[in-house]
């Protein structure tokens, strides 16, 4: 049982940190931490799975405006309301991921493009539901147990979000379920005749990832407590996609490294690109893909290989 | 029906944009099964070159439209050479190159929002803004223009692959790119010319199409999701193909917006949907490619 | 000896082109039974037919007493046919020992949930060891850790090996397994075949190669042009001069 402490005492680690940043830093720091799950379960299943989506920020976002619609506009309790939205999430994975079994490669990942897509379409025209292109704003967390939970606290709540969702993933990884999803990834015709069910692996990996972005939404819709269309559009589909090949597909620190590096390099880019940073992180992939397909983290292995 | 006859010539014209970029796609995709989905920044490339050329410095415009063009072919052959050649030759599995030219996207269009402040520019129409009116229909100039020009390059597309050597060629590394590599067909010349060749078409795309909307660099990915969808409805087999999935969806979409009674916003949604249900249901397309 | 897998009246047509024809042939437990023919036979069809890579177009095959005909792959190899294929399929993003680990994907035990509880480690330690025998019994124990890039064609070839017991099959086929390899190589992996077969597994084996087939199988089918023309011991089948006259036939067409 030592594992779970490790992960209970990374959790404390990373929580105590929050205690000591002040205001802006804490939610910078909140931000961080939802990138880095995001980009974590996006890393399985686009590393780890090879399966390309663009879909992934849709479904942060349905977990988002779910939970605040079902909340302010529905008036369900907080759990019935993180239920649902869970539920939806899981749903609309299933609706996409289960034809797209047949789909090859980029076919499934435009798909998921139009997907993007059509969920910010929805948002824009949804009127009073979804509050249209303004989106919501002016709401707070509901009272937990008589207790509004805020500040370094909520920060904690994202630390735990991020441990549990590595906790899970890694495990996942290391079984036969991670080892199947490579041989999807790898040889899906080799897979299947070792006896891996293919279809059944991409419809798991696909509504997983899609449930734990959602999860990861809703803790989000807190954060500045406002919900608007352009945060999960495709600009940020893209960034999500090139933190996971800069950092290292398929790896889970490398996950971590490219989340982290291009989340921060615009703060100390902004001096010399204004908000022109994409260029440099389009520069960034096409560098990786053409020089260091395996990412920093290959990088550094090999770095680091060649010193022991 | 008079409704409809008014909107079928700018619907046709909408649709041979949509086709041009299919077309784009199609010709890049047939020998090397590449996805290139920096198209729309190519056709918003073109467009803020036809700002330049014909508004900023004001040159006569054909000689704007050919300056373009060549830029095109020339950045066509740069993409190629920079994002996708040295996968190839490497072995890199193909993907490599499709999210490689994903970045050059990015790069494509934070370079333009760069060089230019973030309004739309205008672009000249080349015959003015007069209306023709042709028996029943009736429709702009501009439109007239595009659908001429969308003819002329399907059908020398068309010519080339089913009446040359060279094209024949094409078709060859289309099918099989190792047995066409073994009969001695150039298979880079091949490559390099399919994405100078995609380039100048999505260029052209949108020089006929920016006049209408502006150049603008958030132009780009409306552009390619729906020069995509054209091309699944159409299927990647014939060239006759994409012109018809534009023309189609074109078609669905301005019909949806005149006659559903649903917002317009939800127009965009037209091809988003018809693409996630054509790639679910059918992903390759209507027609079928000759044996 | 038992029965293992019964083929009766298997048929495949693509389009016009009949490529296996009425075939009926059985492979009894622990046996190796060698598939033998000329370009075109209908060797590859008829394999890809058992391996569920293609459906039949009329007859039946039965392991271990039921019907698999028209089930997919996975589901064969979760019965118990596990198979190599003739162009080395790697997971090339894994190294060896892992390659060998996906073939044991049927075995496990363990569900979803018993991995996110982290209660599936045991089972996970007992088949990487079970997978660490296999990759010594095909001799390639000093490249366990390895990438799979790493590996010269040969050692591939016994990677498929290695892979398909993992699934623990009472059923393995190969696929031109001694395709490509050198003379030391072939000596090895006949030794290995033959250590196959001692464990009980039956092995259905596609070969082009009569040298090296005739020693090795206990008995010999032999197609042609999609149907079967002998069935027998490796000496019937050299003294059978329909055999011979495929062969002879082929060679100088």
């Amino acid at each position: 049982m030592n594992s779970a402490l490790r992960w209970l005492g990374a959790i404390v680690l990373l929580s105590a940190a929050a205690f000591f940043m002040s205001d802006y830093h804490n939610d910078v720091y909140r931000k961080l931490m939802l990138w880095v799950t995001l980009a974590l379960g996006y890393n399985f299943l686009f590393g780890i799975c090879g399966q390309v989506s663009f879909s992934h920020f849709a479904f942060y976002g349905i977990g988002a405006y779910a939970v605040v619609i079902l909340l302010f506009q529905a008036h369900l309790p907080l759990p019935l309301a993180v239920l649902c939205g869970v539920v939806l999430c899981l749903l609309f994975a299933l609706v996409v991921a289960i034809p797209s079994t047949r789909l090859e490669g980029f076919y499934l990942a435009l798909a998921t493009l139009a997907l993007g897509q059509l969920f910010i379409v929805v948002l824009n025209e949804g009127g009073s539901v979804t509050g249209g292109n303004g989106g919501i704003a002016n709401y707070r967390l509901p009272d937990i147990f008589g207790v509004h939970i805020r500040g370094p606290w909520y920060t904690a709540v994202i630390a735990t979000l991020l441990v549990g969702t590595l906790a899970l993933l890694w495990r996942l990884d290391h079984s036969w379920f991670g080892r199947a999803c490579r041989a999807v990834r790898d040889n899906p015709e080799a897979a299947e005749a070792m006896g891996v069910n293919v279809a059944r692996v991409k419809v798991i990996a696909f509504t997983l990832t899609a449930v734990l972005a959602g999860i990861a939404g809703m803790v989000y819709a807190f954060v500045d407590n406002t919900v608007n269309p352009p945060i999960f559009g495709i600009e940020n589909a893209f960034l999500l996609l090139f933190m996971v090949i800069v950092g290292g597909a398929g790896r889970h620190a490398g996950a971590v490294v490219g989340a982290v590096l291009l989340f921060l390099l615009p703060f100390w880019l902004s001096p010399i690109v204004g908000h022109h940073q994409a260029l440099i992180f389009g520069v960034l992939v096409v560098a990786a893909i053409l020089f260091q397909p395996r990412g920093l983290i290959g990088l550094w292995d090999r770095f680091s290989r060649s010193r022991g | 029906m008079q409704d409809f006859l008014e909107l079928a010539v700018s619907a046709a014209a909408s649709g041979c944009v949509y086709g041009l970029l299919a077309l784009s796609y199609l010709l890049m995709i047939r020998p090397t099964g590449i996805i290139n989905f920096a198209v729309g920044e190519w056709a918003m490339i073109a467009a803020f070159g036809g700002y330049l050329t014909l508004s900023r410095y004001e040159w006569p415009y054909p000689l704007g439209m050919a300056a373009v063009l060549a830029f095109m072919l020339l950045l066509g052959w740069a993409t190629e050479r920079i994002a996708v050649r040295p996968l190839v030759e490497k072995g890199a599995p193909i993907l490599a190159p499709i999210l490689a030219l994903l970045g050059m996207l990015v790069v494509f269009r934070e370079a333009i929002s760069v060089s230019f402040p973030p309004d739309p520019h205008p672009v000249p129409f080349p015959f003015g803004l007069g209306r023709l009116e042709w028996g029943p229909l009736g429709g702009s100039y501009q439109s007239f223009f595009i659908i001429g020009a969308t003819i002329v390059v399907f059908a020398a597309v068309w010519l080339f692959f089913e009446r040359t050597v060279a094209g024949k060629s094409f078709e060859a590394v289309a099918l099989h790119r190792r047995a066409a590599a073994l009969m001695g067909i150039n298979l880079s010349r091949v490559t390099a010319l399919s994405f100078a060749a995609g380039a100048a078409i999505a260029g052209l795309a949108g020089l006929l199409v920016s006049p209408n909307i502006s150049a603008h660099y958030l132009m780009g990915i409306p552009l390619a999701i729906q020069g995509f969808t054209a091309l699944v409805i159409g299927g990647v087999g014939r060239v006759e193909g994409a012109l018809l999935g534009g023309l189609l969806l074109a078609f669905a979409e301005q019909l949806t917006v005149r006659y559903a009674p649903i917002a317009s916003g939800f127009a965009q949604g037209v091809p988003l949907l018809l693409l996630m249900v054509f790639l679910l249901v059918r992903p390759t397309g209507l027609l079928k490619a000759r044996a | 000896m038992g029965s293992i897998l019964q083929v009766q009246g298997l048929t495949k047509r693509f389009g016009g082109l009949t490529a296996v024809d009425r075939l009926d042939f059985e492979v009894r437990e622990g046996e190796i039974l060698g598939v033998i023919g000329p370009n075109g036979a209908g060797k590859s069809t008829t394999f890809n037919l058992i391996a569920g890579a293609y459906a039949a177009s009329e007859g039946e095959i039965r392991f271990a007493g039921e019907s698999i005909a028209g089930l997919p792959p996975h589901r064969i190899a979760a019965r118990g046919v596990m198979r190599t294929f003739q162009h080395n399929r790697p997971f090339a993003g894994m190294p060896v020992i892992e390659n060998v680990l996906v073939g044991a994907h049927t075995r496990f035990a363990a569900g979803l949930w018993s991995v996110v509880l982290g209660a599936s480690r045991h089972e996970e330690e007992a088949r990487r060891e079970k997978a660490r025998e296999l990759v010594q019994f095909v001799g390639l124990a000093e490249c366990a850790g390895a990438d799979v890039g790493t590996l010269s064609f040969g050692q591939g070839r016994l990677l498929e090996i290695a892979r398909a017991l993992a699934g623990e099959p009472k059923l393995i086929l190969l696929d031109e397994p001694a395709a490509g390899l050198t003379p030391a190589e072939t000596a090895r992996l006949a030794e290995i075949i033959r250590g196959v077969a001692a464990r009980g597994i039956a092995v259905l084996l596609i070969e082009h190669d009569m040298h090296f087939l005739l020693p090795l199988a206990h008995r010999v089918v032999v197609l042609n042009f999609g149907a079967k023309i002998a069935d027998g011991s490796p000496d019937e089948i050299r003294a059978n001069r329909a055999v011979m006259d495929a062969y002879l036939g082929a060679a100088v067409n």
